[in-house]
């Protein structure tokens, strides 16, 4: 049984990386994005790809990150310079990038267990390699999760990272101080698809296969991930959205686990886990006793 | 950053209490994964239960059963892989490549023995070596085209709708390229990314003017079979199918295997290792050579075509 809770909690930890990105786009610059059902399977592909060439497995997730902050910048550039709406700047990234990601790693691409990733690659091995597999990867995944929830915080704390957070809250202000709207919109897109593309790479790690449908569905977890999060924290000042969106993930993936444990027929999994939610969020609302203000 | 870790100990704890209280069965468990609901993919199920039964083996004394479908999400495919690992399975049993894939990986550490059904192509997604073996559902593609120019002698292309994101589809269009010339066959293949596209696809196909239509197992086309039917038969255009099922749905006929049949081979491999007598290491993959001619006589009929009395005679109507 612990076993599967180290499992769920891993599992959360790694899409976390996913929700700091939605954490981004949706709650910082109230920008809907649906280029992350393109860009986290692109961030899968691009490491499946240089994993099998024999490519370091910590140099590709930096590698992915850039992939993932060019997706970022197509859609930016498409809503900003194009003046394309929002959802549509998103959605056009999104469909480009499913042909993208067929061309970069056909429809399903397996990276063989001779393989190392970075659960199994030289400095992983070397600092935590007395331990069994599983905890590596809980490590691993909680280390990452970890260290780019700190950049996160710090970074919106700099100049540029405060003005993030105004285009969101009030974009006249950032106008008002001559800043460039659509700059600050565009490095936002680009930052969070870097992080959705590393859960990608993250992924593809772990589970060794990348799958052209492997998108589907990243953008709505991220969402919810985010929401469970900020609702259950939003009367605790000290915890950071960032570690709320933890929480959040590990919760939505802790939701499903149950789902699966309970044995429910296959067709009510997803029924279920939307109840399952709506119990969190109505836990968490009521706890809060605070106006609607989301 | 005291407080996220503070946090996360105390969800990691609040999970462990939760999660007391399961206990531990002694018999051993077959976890099944099964990639989504599919009448194939469910026949293959049934198929791999008979198998283990037919092999001796007693359910609920020699083996019991953790079914879990993924309903064609790959995130809950993969948590189902890692919870058969975490729950330590004696043997996992994966339906259709991306569950044989996530599952193989999920069973790297404790080295679980992994046995997949359903897969086209096992050297394709690497699922050749280490502790994992299976059966191949690999398509009589040279049957199949036999079988179309014994129905349509003159017939020259042949129109095939595939997904460009599906594993199995995209090495049996290979197939059928390379083997149609030898029957004097042409394929029109059109690729799609979504269900939604796959009429659109049927309709450049018959502006094309295809001799006949034909399917793979392909999902996302299958899916949508029965208004791909509709508008093929206002055309007068034939379709065969790939499987029975198909040809259940209205599809003219189809050289395809049996996949209860498969289940049951399955079955017997993952006897053989519960038992001890065979590692999945040791046992190569294996496909079924054996298929029948599955056909559907009003749809036949419909087309004005007839069957051949060599295939009629050993042919299953599967209306």
């Amino acid at each position: 049984m612990l076993d599967m809770i180290i499992g769920t909690v891993t599992q959360g930890l790694i899409y976390a990386l996913l929700s700091y990105g939605i954490y981004i786009t949706y709650k910082i610059l109230d920008f809907p994005d649906l280029t992350v059902d393109g860009s986290f399977p692109l961030g899968a592909a691009v490491t499946a790809v240089f994993l099998v060439k024999g490519f370091d497995p910590y140099l590709t997730l930096l590698i992915a990150m850039a992939a993932g902050a060019l997706a970022g910048l197509a859609t930016g550039l498409i809503h900003v310079r194009l003046k394309v709406r929002d959802l549509l700047a998103g959605i056009i990234t999104m469909t480009a990038l499913f042909s993208i990601n067929l061309q970069i790693g056909g429809s399903n691409l397996s990276v063989e267990r001779g393989i190392d990733t970075i659960f199994t690659a030289p400095p992983t091995m070397l600092l935590f390699g007395s331990m069994p597999l599983m905890y590596r990867k809980l490590i691993v995944a909680f280390i990452l999760a970890l260290i780019f929830k700190l950049l996160l915080d710090a970074y919106l704390k700099t100049k540029s990272g405060m003005l993030l957070r105004a285009v969101g809250d009030n974009s006249a202000l950032v106008t008002s101080l001559a800043k460039d709207n659509g700059r600050v919109k565009i490095l936002g897109l680009v930052l969070a698809n870097a992080l959705v593309a590393l859960a990608g790479a993250i992924v593809c790690q772990e589970q060794r296969s990348f799958s052209a449908t492997m998108g589907t569905g990243q953008m709505i977890f991220g969402l919810a991930t985010v929401i469970i999060g900020t609702t259950l924290f939003r009367k605790l000042d000290f915890v950071k959205g960032t570690t709320a969106v933890v929480i959040g993930s590990i919760l939505y993936k802790a939701c499903i686990q149950i789902a699966i444990i309970a044995g429910l027929p296959a067709n009510l999994l997803k029924l279920v886990t939307a109840v399952l939610f709506l119990i969190i969020l109505v836990l968490g609302g009521m706890k809060g006793k605070v106006k609607q203000s989301a | 950053m005291k407080k996220f870790v503070a946090i996360i100990l105390a969800v990691v704890l609040c999970l462990s209490v939760c999660a007391c209280g399961a206990k531990e069965a002694s018999v051993p468990v077959i976890g099944i994964c099964q990639y989504g609901e599919h009448g194939s993919l469910d026949n293959c199920r049934e198929g791999f239960i008979q198998g283990l039964k037919d092999a001796g083996l007693v359910e609920g004394t020699d083996f019991v059963i953790d079914y879990q479908n993924a309903s064609f999400d790959d995130n809950i495919n993969n948590q189902i892989a890692q919870s058969f690992a975490a729950k330590d399975v004696a043997l996992m049993c994966a339906i259709a490549t991306p569950s044989a894939v996530v599952c193989y990986a999920a069973a790297e550490e404790k080295d679980i023995p992994v046995i997949y059904t359903a897969i086209s192509d096992p050297e394709q997604a690497k699922l050749t070596s280490g502790n994992i073996t299976g059966t191949s559902d690999k398509l009589p593609v040279d049957a199949q085209l036999e079988l179309i120019r014994a129905i349509q002698p003159d017939a020259k292309t042949i129109g095939i709708v595939y997904t460009t994101s599906e594993a199995n589809s995209i090495s049996t269009i290979a197939e059928y390229k390379d083997k149609a010339p030898n029957y004097g066959f042409t394929i029109e293949a059109i690729g799609v990314t979504a269900g939604a596209e796959v009429t659109q696809a049927v309709d450049t196909l018959i502006s094309k003017k295809v001799d006949c239509l034909n399917n793979l197992t392909d999902n996302n086309v299958v899916g949508v079979l029965s208004s791909v039917l509709e508008k093929t038969n206002a055309a007068g255009i034939p379709v065969y199918g790939s499987e029975i099922e198909q040809v259940k749905l209205g599809c003219v006929a189809s050289a395809g295997i049996d996949y209860v049949e498969l289940g049951k081979m399955t079955g017997e491999m993952a006897a053989k290792i519960l038992k001890g007598e065979a590692t999945a290491d040791s046992m190569p993959y294996k496909s079924v050579t054996d298929f029948s001619y599955y056909v559907n006589s009003a749809a036949l009929n419909e087309m004005g075509l007839t069957l051949p009395s060599s295939i009629a005679d050993t042919a299953i109507e599967a209306n």
